[in-house]
């Protein structure tokens, strides 16, 4: 995928050039030089704290850096106003906490943003609502509030509410995290879908499996730092780092 | 979810279930307490008898249609200042809130300084305030709004801390949603917070209403006929103050009773369970 897309001189999806972000004292980005590809679905591991998390969410300014660049589709990512709002309906963003709107049913949750946004009518967002929920599998849910929901529910959800907006990438940040171990694979499998049909993602996760399954690349990051990159094949087989070898063998063991 | 179900488990959330040595110091406990208030009870009304209190003539036109009628007039003064008031404090407190949370600086400062000013002064202070100002400066102002304009400023100054409160209660996750799929400051607010803080906080919003009617009753100030006006001009009238006051106290109980019940029922008409 990615010679194709070199060979096609094709501009990155996604890229950040020497981002760097402090949270006060600690130095939560050091320079993060990244791209993701249009169709690439790329996965970012690392111990908690080592900032994936927060790279995650700088791509669409809920953090802000403190320098470098954010480039969407080759355009600097705005700082502000109805440029920012803008961009930002285009990129999907699906958190660990799921973040569906507590007073709305699910169908509401899933039709806000197109309505509001993008002005498309009421029945046609709610025709498209609803075949989004149905591929997903809690259309029977979309008269429902959020509460009523399962986890994993909740997440299949939440991710059709961000599909919505037709996005041009989807972030994932930690999307199973929060969830009870028997509802992570009906999660995954949706992911797994999307992939499939080659929407860019970018994925910050501890299920190895899914990363090794799925991911074109995998981003290894430590203390603020891409520690290591490569093909999952080859970093989860022969990582070149002692950091990713003491990581991976914290993680297999039992 | 009836009342019985949300008290059980607030006291559930507090306290263990008691065992049975706890059980019986609570029966104990309330059999003390029940003969303590009957006690009190009797006492309060042996000096009412011992000083003439009870006597015909201090309760005899209680039995007259034209106190009634009196008191009724008062009571719908109380009840349309009230309700003047509190819609004007709920508009102006949202306002307040929006410009103190609004990011513009100025605007933010300038609302902040407002809000804690009418929080802070007494409303009586207030009520004095346009008894003799507009006055001094030429303008006749109606008894009416020299009542309810000081009453709302003062309740917008809390109710702008209270949607505040309510405001900041909203998970920050609700927030970055909104934004994420593209929605303004204007609309995340608009569609996502303020719904949800609203929410929240009905029930101090209800309390606050209790606040305005009480404090409507310093209405003989400005000699707009509330219900305490003109209770007093009937303790004038018949010279029967306790009798009186009673009865207007258990009227401002009764309104105040009314209005908490609507609370409850509000909250949970309108509850949301909350994912956290």
């Amino acid at each position: 995928m990615k010679e194709q897309s070199a060979a096609e001189k094709s501009v990155p999806v996604i890229e950040l050039r020497h981002v760097d972000k402090h949270f006060g004292d600690l130095h939560v980005l050091r320079d993060i030089n990244l791209t993701v590809e249009k169709g690439e679905v790329l996965v970012v591991i690392g111990p908690s704290g080592s900032g994936k998390s927060t790279m995650c969410r700088t791509i669409n300014r809920l953090e802000t850096i403190d320098s470098g660049e954010i480039l969407i589709e080759g355009e600097p990512l705005p700082q502000e106003g109805a440029e920012l709002t803008r961009m930002r309906a285009e990129l999907g963003m699906v958190f660990q906490q799921f973040n569906l709107f507590a007073h709305m049913t699910i169908l509401d949750n899933v039709t806000l943003g197109p309505r509001e946004v993008l002005g498309v009518p009421r029945d046609e967002a709610e025709r498209r609502a609803m075949e989004l929920l149905e591929r997903v599998g809690v259309a029977e849910q979309a008269q429902k509030v959020p509460a009523q929901l399962s986890g994993g529910q909740q997440q299949r959800a939440a991710i059709a509410r961000s599909l919505a907006m037709r996005p041009k990438a989807m972030m994932f940040d930690e999307p199973t995290s929060a969830l009870d171990p028997e509802m992570i694979n009906e999660v995954l499998d949706v992911m797994v879908e999307l992939a499939r049909e080659g929407m860019t993602m970018v994925v910050v996760t501890h299920e190895m499996n899914f990363a090794r399954r799925v991911a074109d690349r995998v981003v290894f990051m430590a203390d603020g730092q891409i520690v290591e990159e490569g093909a999952p094949d080859e970093f989860f087989d022969h990582p070149r780092t002692q950091r990713a070898r003491d990581f991976l063998d914290s993680i297999k063991g039992h | 979810m009836s009342r019985a179900n949300s008290a059980t488990s607030m006291r559930d959330a507090l306290y263990e279930a008691p065992g049975p040595r706890t059980r019986r110091k609570i029966v104990v406990g309330t059999v003390i307490s029940l003969a303590l208030v009957a006690l009190g009870v009797a006492a309060v009304i042996r000096q009412f008898y011992v000083t003439g209190q009870l006597a015909p003539r201090y309760w005899s036109f209680l039995l007259e249609w034209t106190t009634w009628r009196f008191l009724l007039q008062g009571l719908m003064g109380t009840v349309q200042v009230a309700l003047t008031a509190g819609v004007i404090a709920l508009v102006l407190g949202l306002l307040l809130m929006l410009g103190r949370t609004s990011g513009v600086r100025p605007l933010s400062a300038l609302c902040r300084v407002v809000t804690d000013f009418f929080r802070g002064v007494p409303s009586l202070l207030l009520i004095y305030f346009f008894f003799f100002v507009p006055a001094q400066l030429g303008l006749k102002m109606p008894s009416f709004w020299m009542l309810t304009l000081p009453v709302a400023l003062a309740a917008s100054g809390v109710l702008a801390e209270v949607f505040r409160a309510g405001v900041n209660a909203v998970p920050r996750g609700q927030v970055e949603a909104a934004m994420s799929i593209g929605l303004s400051s204007a609309k995340t607010m608009f569609k996502i917070v303020l719904p949800q803080a609203v929410r929240y906080v009905i029930p101090s919003l209800i309390a606050q209403l209790v606040v305005v009617v009480k404090d409507t009753t310093v209405a003989y100030v400005v000699s707009y006929p509330d219900l305490m006006q003109n209770a007093r001009v009937l303790i004038t009238s018949y010279d029967a103050l306790v009798s009186m006051y009673l009865v207007v106290a258990v009227i401002y109980i009764l309104i105040n009773y009314l209005i908490n019940r609507a609370s409850v029922y509000i909250a949970n008409k309108t509850g949301v369970k909350i994912i956290r």
